[in-house]
């Protein structure tokens, strides 16, 4: 049997204790909140969103201005042109950028030549390609690619049916050796390692705390840096141990093939640094169990969200991709993903010594501003 | 006289608005049994964790073997052991590998067998933590709390929440502590627990010290009264307390007590009750407690004062 009166007077107690709870409550709030803010100015504009689009016009002639205008003129992409002296590959690397339509030279004298033998009824099985280079890391360049697709649909609808005149070939800026899957796993594992650096050692040291344990060792030698340091390492035992699951799943499952070598444990190594730090500050402000997954959640969000890990940057607004420059996952998902796929050093050194010196930063704040005596 | 181990001198300590500790002075001499008696809240857990070193003074002195505990921290968390109220440790690991990890804080190599031992815990070395019942988890922590070779011993509440026979086990560990030279703060609400174990006492409500001494220092001082209790006794009892000029108390169950002040009282109550041929089937003559000190101390009871 329920006691309606039992369940409201307990209900009341827990609002009452929520309610002065100030460091839980607040973080409670906050974290919709952050939510909010985020998916607010993800969609607010979701009329206009826009993406990038390089195209290079080898060709120059009437049908390529026509095919770059009708590209245009949906509206979904803003169209930037490329000089025809770049190298594609090259050029995205260097700016960024994900994907790249190409317009053969030729273009426009062999669309023509199709389409007058189509009408004068000579063989039709012939067709033009335009080619995009793309970065398959990326999920921006999954959804250009769709767009494509379809804007070439109506092209060839346009052109009088009959089997299609317009192709579009596709060219990865990778070797082909990796499959879709190589470029997921290493963003999959900078979001695990950080997930259980972050959510284990607040977890953990919580407990520790309300089961008294962390008074215990105060009366011990044991120093805080000691503390912290092995918290570090514990969870850096756990970061390798979901690494390793990670890829083993991956390469027995999916056929996974990234390059192994000795960034891949680096930047594990810097993940589990930076965020298991963050989450010993957590545990020394937020005394409160609740309270403080509350704050690692809204350390955590962000993350997820802006690092590119799952969602693409380049349709958020400028000042969310702003932010994400300066969250760490973002640099440990683009230090993985270079030692993993692409090898390329600068991103590799650029994210090496962003995280290097977060770490260490993190790592001193831990030192000097937690001590036994707070708990 | 043996010397003084720990030397408490003005000690005060605020939180926020509450005076949680009001300028308390002690001093606790080495090889004894100490005990900090006082209600829930009366400010134990703060004077004994500012002293360990733990928790920060507002103000005032304290001096722990020879070392001042504002300068002196590492030196001072070397020598000392602590057992801290409500202790628990971790869940998956064994009594043994409990006592092991602590040791190893230490950078010392105890002999762990031996120390489990003391707090007889052999037959349980290993069971996991988790597992243990809490008069059990009570003595890891007092073996933990060994595991330096301490010269001081910290105990708060060590035997708060275990039932009568657990509690007695503990006591024994305690005693055998003492007896192996060590000197021991224990807290404490229960007053039989400080009657039994402790060489001195001091009684501490609402962050002030308001007796110290030995416990029979303390019921000569504050409360000398003698209970004299008459079973099933005869007619004529009344007469014999109202004679002598002494309150008398009936119980339901047919028990009288009257409240002698001083051994001669007792003794004429007796031959009162002799010279008047009352007949009585027993007998029961018992001094004061610390809990009456107490109750004629502060008004209130030291089990249920304070905030529960
Ligand atoms: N960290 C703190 N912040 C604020 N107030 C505190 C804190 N610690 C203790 N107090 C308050 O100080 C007073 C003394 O607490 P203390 O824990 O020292 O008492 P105690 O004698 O050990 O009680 P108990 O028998 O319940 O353990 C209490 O009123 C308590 O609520
Ligand atoms: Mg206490």
């Amino acid at each position: 049997m329920m006691d309606a009166k039992l369940i409201y007077a307990n209900l009341i107690m827990l609002l009452k204790e929520f309610h002065r709870n100030k460091a839980s409550m607040f973080f409670v709030l906050l974290f919709p909140i952050i939510l909010m803010l985020l998916f607010g100015f993800i969609f607010q504009d979701q009329g206009e969103m826009e993406y990038d689009l390089l195209v290079q016009d080898l060709d120059g002639g009437p049908n390529a201005r026509n095919l770059t205008a009708m590209i245009n003129s949906t509206g979904l992409f803003g169209v930037t042109d490329v000089d025809p002296s770049e190298e594609p590959g090259q050029y995205l690397i260097d700016h960024k950028a994900n994907a790249m339509l190409i317009i053969p030279e030729g273009y426009s004298d062999q669309f023509d030549a199709i389409m007058l033998s189509r009408t004068t009824g000579l063989p039709v099985n012939e067709t033009v390609s335009v080619k995009i280079v793309y970065d398959p890391a990326n999920s921006a360049a999954m959804t250009k690619i769709g767009i494509l697709n379809s804007i070439i649909d109506g092209v060839n609808k346009g052109a009088s049916g009959a089997p299609d005149v317009l192709v579009l070939e596709m060219e990865t800026t990778v070797s082909d050796d990796f499959e879709y899957i190589d470029f997921f796993a290493p963003g999959i594992i900078a979001m695990s390692v950080m997930t259980t650096a972050l959510f284990g050692t607040v977890g953990m040291n919580t407990e520790l705390r309300q089961k008294g344990i962390l008074r215990k060792l105060a009366t011990t030698p044991l120093s805080r840096s000691e503390w912290l340091l092995a918290n570090i390492l514990y969870q850096l035992c756990m970061a390798v141990l979901s690494t390793i699951s990670i890829l083993l799943v991956g390469m027995g499952l999916f056929g996974l093939r990234p390059h192994i070598n000795l960034f891949l444990p680096l930047f594990v190594l810097l993940n589990v640094f930076a965020f298991s730090g963050i989450g010993m500050l957590i545990t020394r402000f937020v005394k409160d169990a609740d309270g403080a997954q509350a704050a690692a959640n809204a350390v955590m969000f962000p993350m997820m969200f802006l690092s590119g890990t799952f969602f693409p940057l380049e349709t958020m607004p400028d000042f969310l991709k702003t932010v994400a420059n300066f969250l760490p996952l973002y640099y440990v998902n683009e230090g993985m993903r270079a030692a993993m796929i692409t090898l390329d050093e600068g991103t590799l050194m650029t994210s090496t010594v962003i995280l290097v010196v977060l770490a260490i930063v993190i790592f001193v704040l831990g030192v000097l501003l937690t001590s036994w005596k707070h708990d | 006289m043996s010397e003084t181990i720990i030397q408490v001198r003005g000690l005060v300590k605020v939180y926020d608005e509450l005076i949680a500790v009001n300028g308390i002075s002690f001093d606790v001499k080495e090889g004894q049994v100490f005990a900090f008696l006082g209600p829930n809240g009366a400010g134990k857990t703060t004077t004994v964790e500012i002293i360990e070193t733990i928790r920060t003074a507002t103000s005032g002195q304290v001096n722990i073997l020879g070392l001042d505990i504002k300068k002196n921290r590492t030196d001072i968390l070397r020598r000392i052991g602590v057992l801290p109220q409500e202790f628990s440790s971790f869940d998956r690991l064994t009594v043994r590998e409990t006592v092991q990890y602590y040791s190893r804080l230490f950078k010392g190599e105890p002999d762990i067998d031996e120390l489990l031992e003391l707090v007889n815990l052999t037959e349980h070395r290993d069971q996991l933590y988790m597992n243990l019942s809490g008069g059990l988890k009570q003595r890891v922590g007092i073996a933990v709390a060994l595991v330096n070779d301490p010269e001081i011993v910290f105990l708060d509440e060590p035997t708060t929440g275990l039932d009568p026979r657990a509690r007695r086990d503990v006591w024994d560990v305690i005693k055998g502590l003492k007896k192996s030279g060590k000197t021991i703060f224990l807290t404490t609400h229960y007053m039989e627990e400080a009657e039994v174990l402790a060489d001195d006492v001091a009684i501490i409500s609402k962050g002030d010290i308001i007796a110290h001494g030995t416990t029979s220092q303390l019921i000569d001082q504050y409360c000398s009264t003698i209970h004299v209790s008459i079973r099933g006794a005869g007619p004529g009892v009344e007469e014999v307390a109202k004679n002598l000029g002494l309150t008398l108390e009936n119980r339901e169950n047919g028990t009288v007590t009257i409240e002698a002040s001083n051994n001669d009282q007792v003794v004429e109550i007796l031959n009162n009750l002799k010279a008047r041929d009352i007949k009585y089937d027993g007998l029961d003559i018992r001094k004061a407690n610390l809990e009456e000190v107490f109750l004629s101390l502060t008004g209130e009871s030291l089990t249920t004062g304070g905030e529960e």
